[in-house]
């Protein structure tokens, strides 16, 4: 991979930079993944409101997209964006099954707490690691908005809770299940054995080292987040624990 | 903290000390269809916030019951070190808020968790109706019970006897200082602070009362009759063949303190420290008793959790023990009373080999 560095960026190695081109490579692909879910879901809901709700998300999603592509395109780093992704498509299919059904509140879950949790945290991580470039600060902002995601979510989720604990709870379970099984798959400590799709060549958990990152804090500081983000939500901490220690590893 | 709001008397705050236990705990919540290794457990162990896992029921002799829960931090037992001091202490605080989210009236803090309330801020108690306790005091009264039961056994006299601590200058080890002054012929006290042991010596010697003091326990080891190892980690240099033939050891700190093999000579000469028996019973639900205690004597549990469990029953919602240095010997014979009339009791004398005969 071939990278036109300006002059700030020469104190990194060429690993730190293929690197922090892979994260951004992933970001991009999480957030049009995300974008396109919200697009999607405004599409099948008949709910005014929601589809409101639906094309400010899908707008925000978007931002942040181009946000990660353009400081990708100032640090003359190269992104791959790959629609066939396999683990963002796969995140896709799932969603795209709830917005059929119309299930406004399971598809909320899914973007709002599942993969929002991810963003945020991982975001922090990465942003922190990188922080003493605009690369880095940008992920702190965008971790930042994302947050304010989790927090808008929350409050329409314990209300939905209220209204009928058996069955919300079972509803999380089967999201859970449904999707945080990939972004466990997808974070698992050994190195994808395919090509995910995103990645310039290898994996690039083969390179975190080079930011003073590695996958198990990453993975590990996401599950925490949607761990306190599902208690917030009132779902017992006893189940939600059986769900994450039953993840893949 | 992922619990539901509720009212129970009292919360036991507590670490695993084995990657055994933990994996054990994690094949129940899997219904045992995983059978997951240490090492996979491990992966993402120490990153899940702090939360309640099990009901505890316990009965009185009196037919009193109280109703607590167990809280588990998910510290790992391989970072308790000073290197995740912070992360561990921030561990501790959320399990706090848990307690006080559950309306728990009394809060034990046990094993390495009761750090948050053995330095200077004693915050967790000044800003909430749930009150914190260390569970020391009554930890330290199981201690020097057994220690004076198992030296009856063994037909000695205390006061012929040398008494090693080590861990002599922490909250447990000074209240053991305090409680055997007058009673043991010589102390011997081990700690790793030289300023902290002086200062303990000196204030011994004033009394009159016979101390040797040295940061390295082989200097002391040869001249002990009794150990008592109250640290907050393993001891690596503990040299059993420098111990004498016919030492009683007490190990009471958790995790384990001593790691060598009981088999032959301590079979019979060292015994779990600070351990307690219910008489009237206790139960879990969920019932995973096995995957979280698994010791030979029916029963069985850790004073500091204990302590909190009398103070429920006592309805005595008060923080006994807090901070350093302030278990004294008449604070030990009360607790130990308003136990036994729960009827718990120091557990009898066990090491993992079994109990002692």
């Amino acid at each position: 991979m071939e990278i036109l560095m300006p002059a700030v960026q020469r104190s990194k190695t060429k690993v730190y930079w293929h690197l922090a081109a892979d994260i951004l490579s992933q970001a991009i692909n999480g957030e049009i993944a995300g974008m396109s879910n919200f697009a999607l879901l405004t599409a099948t809901i008949d709910d005014v409101h929601e589809k409101m709700e639906c094309v400010e998300h899908a707008n925000c999603e978007r931002n942040h997209a181009e946000g990660f592509m353009q400081i990708a395109k100032k640090f003359n780093l190269p992104v791959v964006i790959n629609p066939n992704a396999h683990y963002w498509k796969k995140v896709k299919e799932v969603f795209a099954r709830w917005a059929e059904r119309k299930d406004f509140i399971a598809c909320i879950i899914i973007q709002e707490v599942v993969l929002e949790c991810f963003a945020v945290s991982m975001y922090k991580d990465v942003g922190m690691a990188l922080a003493d470039n605009e690369v880095g600060q940008l992920f702190l902002e965008i971790s930042k908005e994302e947050e304010e995601h989790i927090e808008h979510s929350i409050d329409l989720l314990k209300a939905e809770l209220k209204k009928d604990y058996t069955g919300f709870i079972e509803k999380v379970e089967k999201v859970h299940d449904d999707c945080m099984k990939i972004m466990a798959e997808w974070t698992v400590t050994r190195n994808c054995d395919d090509s995910c799709g995103v990645c310039d060549g290898d994996c690039m958990k083969t390179r975190l080292y080079a930011a003073d990152l590695d996958i198990k804090t990453l993975r590990g500081n996401a599950m925490n987040l949607y761990m306190k983000t599902l208690d917030r939500i009132g779902i017992p901490g006893i189940k939600s624990l059986e769900w994450v220690t039953n993840l893949p590893i | 903290m992922g619990n539901q709001s509720s009212n129970i008397e009292f919360a036991l705050i507590g670490h695993q000390d084995c990657w055994k236990n933990i994996t054990r705990f994690v094949d129940f919540l899997s219904d045992g269809k995983r059978n997951l290794t240490a090492e996979q457990v491990a992966e993402v162990y120490s990153f899940i916030p702090p939360r309640m896992v099990f009901d505890v029921e316990v009965r009185s002799v009196t037919g009193q019951v109280a109703k607590g829960c167990y809280i588990e931090t998910f510290i790992a037992p391989d970072e308790l070190g000073m290197r995740y001091w912070k992360k561990n202490v921030i561990k501790v605080k959320e399990a706090a808020e848990c307690a006080r989210k559950m309306h728990a009236g009394i809060a034990g803090l046990g094993g390495f968790t009761s750090i948050v309330l053995e330095g200077k801020d004693n915050s967790l108690n000044e800003t909430s109706s749930t009150k914190f306790t260390t569970g020391n005091s009554l930890t330290a009264a199981f201690i020097v019970k057994n220690i004076e039961k198992a030296c009856s056994h063994f037909n000695k006299d205390l006061r012929d006897l040398q008494l090693l601590i080590i861990g002599a200058t922490g909250d447990i080890g000074s209240a053991c200082v305090q409680y055997f002054s007058g009673k043991v012929k010589k102390f011997l006290l081990c700690a790793r602070q030289q300023v902290t042991l002086d200062a303990l010596t000196k204030s011994l010697h004033d009394r009159r009362i016979g101390a040797e003091a040295s940061t390295d326990i082989r200097k002391l080891l040869p001249e002990a009759d009794i150990v008592i190892a109250i640290t907050s980690s393993t001891i690596e240099n503990f040299d059993p063949l420098l111990c004498k033939k016919d030492i009683i050891i007490c190990d009471a700190g958790y995790p384990k303190n001593l790691v060598f093999d009981l088999k032959g000579a301590f079979s019979e000469r060292l015994f779990c420290g600070g351990m307690g028996q219910i008489k009237g019973g206790y139960s879990f639900t969920p019932q995973i008793h096995h995957e979280f205690y698994d010791f030979p004597v029916q029963n069985a549990g850790h004073g500091c959790m204990q302590e909190a469990i009398v103070l429920a029953l006592e309805k005595n919602y008060q923080p006994y023990s807090t901070g350093k240095g302030n278990i004294t010997p008449e604070k030990i014979e009360c607790i130990y009373e308003l136990a036994r009339k729960h009827g718990i009791t120091e557990a009898p004398l066990f090491n993992s080999l079994g109990m002692w005969s």
